[in-house]
């Protein structure tokens, strides 16, 4: 069993189960009640969480920026405060569920590392599009081509995460959608604007996810 | 109707969009969900390109599970905005039609936002609308290079500009006698109709330049502009107005081409000449940069008092890199600025533009010693020549005494220290005279050298 799959000790400093092991950081005595077991970690496993999760804050920031852009760059109604587009299923990826937040951390970062893997084709995808469309929006295409590099960063940063703390998945890596020949090119524009809102919603709700998931493995984050 | 030819109207001149994996699992908006007791709806047209003035007549057909969807209550919007009940008609159960007349040109370019809305305001379908105007031929084109190995070109839209429609402009440039047609890649360089092409270009012969505009009405094509780019070398500074003003043409050469400048002067100076109130000697260094090129330049001065707008230019300047302007108010600021104009490039006879002027020099004129009415101002007095015309039938005297006379001796330089004398000269007999200013009257001098 990993680290991540220990229950947490509560604040107060209960002593660790010998029954389930953790990775010391510090070198504290059994004895000892203050010790706070659920944070202890190796300093440059704590310092590589607290960039990871630094990182994606600031993607966060610059997922709604992208948001705001495309919006407005798709015309109205989509700019408007009433207009709600049908949340269509996207494939290979979906909104985090509602039950994410009752899932253990490292299940939740595994689900958040995926998406993050899953985003970069669809931003593409949403880019060439966009590229038709908004062709003299160099601003809107530089933004969707810097999310999908940054999705695939922020996941590599989660994956490596994982990694060092035992929790990475040990099977193969489920590998995003290819691209095939379709009758996409029968899809109309409005339904490509509303895909492509689509997808830069998802990826602001899945970095948002992240920045909340990696908060909580930060000395201090609650369980 | 606007010129230009037309593509195909009413219907997309698009080609299909490129291949979207993800849009083969996308439920998208039209598509029925079989079982899953949800309405969904179809646009017809989808994304039609019409003229501005036309009309569009459209429909939103309703299916879905339970069978027997109705089209009572759908409403349509257009850019979020709920268009009048009148303009749509039930035409059966499941569809609702939507009239529009004398459209008007798109709000965006991305494509104005068409809706069909169910009774709840939910959003069963979508389509894009693109009205426009095709492209006009695209004119005014002009092209320089910087360095004989680059050339950048700018045009301007046909006549009426704005297509309400995204409008492609692509340049193209082949060798006149031979050679397939290129296309410029590295667009807006110096503006949004502009573009650039880094290199690959030969030298002493004339390359044909056109433009071609595209948008989803039609296209249409530029005149063909034809130059050799040893004929279109200028400075990397910015072009001092319109590009084709009538100062920068000469007879003879294609009206729409633009010839050779360069960078303008540098190390200008201008300082007094001696005693001389009424002068200024300016003196300049020919633009280093086109050194290598074998050229010769002519010169032009302009220049103004301080707080005056108005520029004097001198035009006869010829070759030379100095100059004496003359005339001048004594005890008076001027503004000097030169310009540069190479001709004789690779042994070309053709004259070119004039670079920008050099950045202003300022430089003052010595104040009067003789008393005035104003205490300021000279004024003329018999037997001074130092009014302009004065001085140009001087030097046409001069010019003619040369030619006819064999009097190589003589010059400008001769006739300045003839006044410079004589005003030296005037000074000690005023002394003399008492006539200077009070604390100096009186006083007794030897006569001035």
């Amino acid at each position: 069993m990993g680290f991540l799959d220990r229950p947490r000790a509560p604040r107060g400093g209960q002593k660790p189960s010998m029954d389930h092991p953790y990775v010391p950081s510090f070198p504290s005595t059994p004895e000892d009640p203050q010790t706070d077991s659920s944070v202890s970690l190796l300093p440059h496993l704590e310092a590589k969480i607290r960039q990871t999760h630094s990182l994606a804050h600031l993607l966060t920031k610059y997922a709604e920026q992208l948001l705001q852009e495309y919006v407005q760059l798709q015309g109205d109604p989509f700019g408007l405060p009433s207009f709600s587009p049908p949340r269509l299923p996207v494939a290979g990826l979906s909104a985090p569920a509602p039950s994410h937040a009752g899932l253990p951390v490292h299940e939740r970062l595994r689900l958040d590392a995926a998406a993050l893997a899953a985003l970069p084709p669809l931003l593409d995808a949403v880019c060439r599009r966009q590229a038709e469309l908004n062709p003299r929006a160099p601003r809107l295409l530089r933004r969707l081509e810097d999310a999908a590099r940054q999705a695939r960063a922020l996941g590599a940063a989660v994956e490596a995460l994982l990694a060092a703390l035992g929790a990475a998945n040990r099977g193969p890596r489920a590998e995003p959608p290819a691209a095939t020949a379709s009758a996409a090119s029968a899809t109309g524009v409005f339904p490509a604007k509303v895909l492509g809102l689509r997808v830069c919603g998802l990826y602001r709700e899945w970095l948002s996810r992240t920045e909340g998931d990696l908060g909580q493995l930060l000395p201090g984050g609650s369980a | 109707m606007p010129a230009g030819r037309r593509g195909p109207a009413a219907q997309s001149a698009r080609r299909p969009p490129p291949l979207l994996p993800l849009l083969l699992l996308l439920c998208v908006l039209g598509a029925p969900r079989a079982g899953s007791g949800a309405h969904t709806a179809v646009i017809s047209p989808q994304d039609p390109t019409l003229l501005i003035g036309s009309s569009l007549l459209a429909t939103c057909s309703v299916h879905g599970d339970p069978p027997g969807a109705t089209a009572e209550g759908l409403y349509w919007t257009l850019n979020g905005r709920r268009l009048p009940p009148e303009l749509s008609r039930v035409l059966n159960a499941s569809t609702l039609a939507l009239a529009l007349a004398n459209l008007n040109g798109s709000r965006q370019r991305s494509g104005d936002n068409l809706v069909c809305h169910a009774r709840d305001g939910s959003i069963l379908a979508g389509s894009c609308l693109y009205v426009g105007l095709p492209p006009e031929k695209p004119v005014n084109i002009s092209c320089w290079s910087k360095n004989m190995k680059d050339l950048t070109c700018r045009w301007t839209p046909g006549a009426h500009g704005e297509t309400f429609l995204h409008t492609n402009y692509s340049l193209k440039y082949k060798l006149r006698w031979y050679g397939q047609d290129n296309t410029c890649e590295e667009y807006h360089t110096v503006g949004p109709h502009s573009c650039h092409i880094p290199k690959d270009l030969a030298l002493f012969t004339p390359y044909e330049i056109w433009v071609e505009a595209t948008n989803r009405l039609g296209s249409a094509r530029s005149d063909v502009l034809t130059l050799d780019i040893l004929d279109v070398v200028r400075s990397p500074q910015k072009q001092p107005g319109y590009p084709h003003s009538t100062e920068n043409t000469w007879p003879g050469h294609h009206p729409l081409g633009s010839p050779v400048t360069t960078d303008p002067p540098p190390d200008v100076h201008v300082s007094r000449v001696g005693g001389l109130e009424d002068q200024l000697s300016v003196r300049w260094v020919s633009p280093p940069a086109l050194k290598d090129f074998l050229f010769q330049a002519k010169y032009q001065i302009r220049y103004r008092v301080e707080d005056s707008v108005d520029w004097k230019v001198v035009d006869d300047v010829s070759n030379q890199t100095s100059c004496r302007l003359a005339g001048l108010k004594p005890g008076t600021v001027y503004f000097v600025q030169v310009r540069c104009n190479p001709f004789g490039i690779y042994g070309s006879k053709k004259a070119g533009i004039w670079s920008e002027w050099s950045h202003p020099t300022a430089a003052s004129t010595p104040r009067s010693e003789r008393p005035g009415p104003g205490g300021g101002a000279c004024e003329p007095r018999g037997g001074e020549p130092s009014s302009g015309p004065v001085r140009r039938e001087l030097k046409q005297f001069l010019g003619w005494l040369k030619k006819h006379a064999y009097c190589s001796n003589l010059s400008f330089r001769l006739y300045d220290q003839w006044r410079a004398w004589m005003q030296k000269s005037h000074k000690t007999r005023n002394q003399d005279e008492g006539i200077l200013p009070s604390g100096r009257r009186g006083t007794a001098r030897g006569p001035a050298r």
